[in-house]
């Protein structure tokens, strides 16, 4: 292996910089001036964006072609050592996923830079949106980097903190706040699960790594590297602990996918996803379709020797993946808000991803490689979706599909990469999503997973006919209303980064992620395009396009007619299946009611009792107290020589004491 | 009478004592007297009993033969002692001059700024 | 007989003197006739250091405390004089405080006072010339001389001599006013 160049054994930097022009911009210069402080912001993650390009330059060529990617750790440093043997460390990780996924995070992360400061232009709070975002850039890549469970959890609850702030950016709009609190909390619900799991896996695997003899090499006990050797598996899938009938490694691995399906909006806790579509326009490209959506997905990935031993976790995994994928769908083929059509697709998306990863295994790794190339190609078209959407939005100022219209003419630029977005999500060739989707799916028929599969293609076909359902809704027919007759296209500041991705979207299916991501260990099994997987996925794609068209290319009249015979189906699809009002009446009838009022109750008048008691004490203490302070002077003497006089006696016994 | 007198020569014990109750009475007008000038008498007479306890000390108590001469340790802290005082009652003074020009009272009683 | 009678007749005589005009100090109505009570009570002290042979300190006692702090003693009660305190009468309360303080601060230096250590001490010798002992000892350099707080203090009365003039000085604008109306 050649020798580590400069920027993979300064990793570091790659997160380090937006964390500095985080606090040069949040606390200096958002005061000074607001355009500085976007241009800082974005330069800073440009530097780290051109630093990744290069650490992925480097880190490709370290070993001669064919042979596997490494997976190294750099720079480490112990952070909190609790006793020998057991500590906690920062570091750079750096394997195929995570390099892969540096790139993708800066990448995107500069481009929605680019394009903020042109969409957000002139908005109140412009310095904090960029201060904010550059938190969530610094994050995120240490999410990615984090070579241990405890630095990733923590970035991770760090992403989810500037998601909330982002997802609330508008916080006189209450509908914005609400929005921002539910995502909050839902995830901050599924992170109670990762922290279970971590404690769970934690406590046995430092049980583990105090009984191995080889040298470790200062490995500990949370370190991906340590947990994902195969001979730590085999010891942690040996033990005899069950708990409800479940080992430790199945109660571990699922509740670590808790705290993923949290993040990643997997079914039943999709429901924040949606919502959180009341942020900024380029925030939802960049977190909610491009970037930390994903990171539950690159959990499961990073822990996937764990999920893959123990066997029943990664079904549980495939099986959630595989619903939400499909339930995503069905209700995107409804909704009228664009950003909701692209979020209900960004959820199938990562439902599709999720059930790759599910379906993989040791021995047919496929669904791990292809799971990540879908990450990877889904980052760029997704994220371009939502700049388009952006900036149809910006010039209609409208999220409602019905208010558009007629666009081609108005945004031709935005037209045409729309479609090209919508054509990589719908999966055809040649554009990205079609490699990526069609690995997913041949993943899921070779290791003989018919009904997934089955699953999986009946969703692109569905995803190939809501994602032109908006699309033709949105840029064929006639304007239809005062704003879309005048719509104006964007700027090229926002305009250039949307073409980029637009290149990404179309070339990024002919970079060979399959082959430089594979599970470690296991026989490559990457065979190019499989026809019998693609012909099908094709026509259905193409099925659903047709079928777009006929209902929306024209009039509506013929899917008005339709909806009218679904009637109730409709209206329960279109209502999400009532899943918001199954929480809140879960929340507020039973949580509430039962919990939450008793909770209150003891709240106001045991806990707030004492602390009124303290008070009250304090005060009554202090005005007793407060007499003392007379201000006559004679008082405070006799005070003092009354002191000093008590001061003598004590001393003096202590000495009469000490003496004897 | 004279036999009696010379029998009952004073010790350290009794010059102690004398000293404590002069002591003691300045504490006592510290404490009580009302006028800030007073209060400053009262404080000599208590800079007058410790200055004395040097003295004694020096004569009943110090290791005579320190360094191979007699030593007045003692006494040359009495004359520090006199010396302070006299800064003292000097600023004392000064104080109290400007006090009575700015409040027109030198009643420490009613001087309880502090207490604000 | 007389010669170690004469000492202890002093000393208890002094004694009485001292307590009695202390006494009157700190409780006399008049504020000036409590001064001249201090300076009686400080001449007696100038008597007691003669009864401990340190004539030096005797005539120091009387020429700085008796000729120089009880006359700016004085020239303070004049200069502050108030018709309300021209009778001193502390309030009960303050006497019943006062006087248990000082009880106390009595009570324990006497049981400390009468220790056993203390009782059976001889006196110890004296230099012949007090006056050029001490004079050594406050110009010593050395190990146990006191040059260095002789010159500390030295400083200090320096120090209080510009701090009382610069605090009881009338403020300028009073100067002002005043030669202005004058």
């Amino acid at each position: 292996m050649a020798p580590l160049s400069f920027v993979l054994t300064h990793a570091w930097l790659i997160p380090a910089i937006p964390l500095v022009s985080f606090l040069l911009v949040g606390l200096v210069l958002r005061p000074v001036s607001e355009r500085l402080a976007g241009a800082v912001a974005t330069l800073a993650v440009a530097t780290s964006a051109g630093l990744s390009w290069l650490l992925a330059w480097d880190f490709l060529h370290l070993v001669p072609h064919g042979q596997p990617l490494p997976s190294l750790t750099p720079w480490s440093a112990m952070w909190l050592h609790f006793q020998d043997g057991f500590g906690i460390s920062i570091g750079t990780l750096l394997d195929p996923i995570s390099v892969m996924l540096l790139v993708v995070v800066t990448t995107v992360s500069t481009l929605v830079h680019l394009y903020s400061t042109g969409y957000m232009h002139g908005e109140p709070g412009y310095a904090r949106y960029f201060a904010f975002l550059n938190l969530f850039t610094f994050s995120m890549l240490g999410l990615v980097l984090a070579p241990n469970l405890v630095q990733m959890y923590v970035c991770w609850e760090l992403v989810g903190a500037s998601s909330f702030f982002l997802i609330g950016f508008y916080f006189e709009k209450p509908s914005a706040v609400s929005a921002s609190k539910k995502a909050f909390i839902v995830t901050r619900f599924a992170d109670l699960g990762f922290f279970l799991g971590i404690l769970v896996l934690g406590f046995y695997a430092s049980q583990i790594h105090a009984g191995m003899t080889q040298d470790l090499h200062g490995l500990q006990p949370l370190d991906f590297a340590f947990l994902t050797r195969p001979d730590v598996l085999a010891q942690l899938a040996g033990l005899n602990v069950h708990f409800l009938g479940v080992g430790v490694l199945t109660l571990a691995a699922v509740l670590i996918y808790t705290g993923g399906a949290g993040k990643s909006a997997m079914f039943p806790l999709h429901i924040w996803l949606p919502d959180a579509m009341e942020g900024p326009t380029p925030v939802s490209a960049l977190i909610h379709a491009a970037t930390m959506v994903v990171a539950g997905v690159y959990l499961v990935a990073r822990c996937f020797p764990i999920f893959a031993t123990s066997g029943e976790a990664l079904t549980v995994v495939m099986c959630v993946g595989a619903f939400t994928s499909l339930f995503a769908a069905v209700i995107g083929c409804t909704q009228d808000d664009i950003k909701r059509v692209l979020a209900f697709s960004t959820l199938s998306q990562l439902g599709y991803m999720m059930f790759a990863l599910g379906v993989a295994s040791f021995a047919h790794p496929l669904g791990y490689s292809a799971a990540m190339f879908h990450l990877f190609t889904h980052a760029f078209f997704k994220a371009l979706l939502f700049l388009g959407a952006g900036s149809v939005i910006h010039a209609v100022h409208s999220n409602d599909i019905w208010h558009m219209g007629g666009l081609r003419k108005h945004m031709p630029v935005t037209h045409a990469l729309f479609l090209i977005a919508t054509l990589a999500i719908a999966g055809i060739y040649p554009f990205a999503g079609f490699f990526s989707k069609d690995e997913i799916l041949a993943a899921a028929l070779h290791s003989g997973h018919t009904v997934v599969f089955g699953v999986g293609l009946l969703v692109a076909g569905m995803t190939a006919f809501y994602m032109f359902r908006i699309y033709f809704v949105t840029f064929w027919g006639e304007p239809k209303s005062e704003h879309a007759h005048h719509a104006h296209e964007s700027p090229w500041v926002m305009l250039g980064p949307m073409s980029f991705l637009g290149v990404l979207s179309i070339g990024a299916g002919f970079i060979p992620i399959p082959e430089w991501v594979q599970l470690p260990g296991s026989p490559a099994e990457h065979e190019g395009i499989d026809l019998a997987v693609a012909i099908p996925s094709t026509i259905l794609a193409l099925a659903g396009i047709s079928l777009a068209w006929l209902l929306y290319g024209g009039a509506p009249d013929r899917a008005n007619a339709l909806v009218a015979k679904l009637g109730r189906v409709y209206t329960t699809i279109k209502a999400k299946f009532y899943f918001d009002e199954l929480y809140l009446y879960v929340t507020h009838s039973l949580i509430f009611r039962f919990v939450a009022a008793p909770i209150a109750w003891f709240d106001r008048n045991v806990v707030d009792g004492a602390v009124n008691l303290s008070g009250w004490f304090t005060r009554t203490a202090g005005l007793l107290l407060g007499k003392l302070q007379t201000g006559q002077v004679q008082t405070y003497g006799s005070w003092l020589v009354s002191g000093a006089i008590a001061a003598v006696v004590v001393l003096w016994g202590v000495l009469k004491a000490g003496g004897n | 009478m004279a036999d009696f007198l010379a029998g009952h020569a004073p010790t350290l014990t009794h010059w102690l004592v004398l000293t404590s109750a002069l002591f003691s009475i300045g504490i006592y007008g510290m404490l009580t007297r009302r006028n800030a000038v007073g209060v400053l008498m009262s404080l000599e007479l208590c800079l007058n009993a410790a200055a004395v306890n040097f003295v004694l000390f020096n004569r009943y108590l110090a290791p005579t033969n320190l360094g191979g001469a007699e030593r007045l340790d003692g006494a040359v802290m009495t004359i520090f002692v006199i010396a302070v005082a006299a800064a003292e009652v000097v600023v004392g003074m000064a104080i109290f001059v400007a006090m009575y020009a700015e409040r027109r009272t030198v009643d420490v009683t009613r001087l309880d700024a502090l207490k604000d | 007989m007389l010669a170690n009678a004469l000492p202890t007749l002093v000393f208890y005589l002094l004694a009485a003197i001292s307590l009695t005009l202390a006494w009157s100090v700190v409780t006399g109505r008049r504020i000036l006739r409590a001064a001249v009570s201090l300076m009686g009570v400080l001449a007696a002290s100038a008597g007691l250091y003669l009864l401990l042979d340190s004539p030096f300190l005797a005539g120091v006692q009387v020429l700085v405390y008796v000729g120089g702090i009880v006359v700016l003693l004085v020239f303070a009660v004049m200069l502050t004089r108030t018709t309300e305190l021209l009778e001193d009468h502390p309030s009960r309360h303050r006497q019943v405080i006062g006087g248990a303080v000082a009880l106390a601060f009595f009570g324990l230096s006497y049981c400390m006072m009468t220790a056993p250590a203390f009782a059976n001490r001889a006196l110890t010798a004296l230099p012949k010339n007090d006056v050029a002992a001490i004079g050594r000892a406050l110009l010593d350099t050395g190990e146990n001389g006191y040059a260095l707080p002789f010159e500390v203090v030295s400083l200090l009365l320096l120090a209080a001599m510009i701090g009382g003039i610069v605090i009881a000085r009338k403020p300028a604008a009073l100067v002002k006013s005043e030669a202005h109306h004058g």
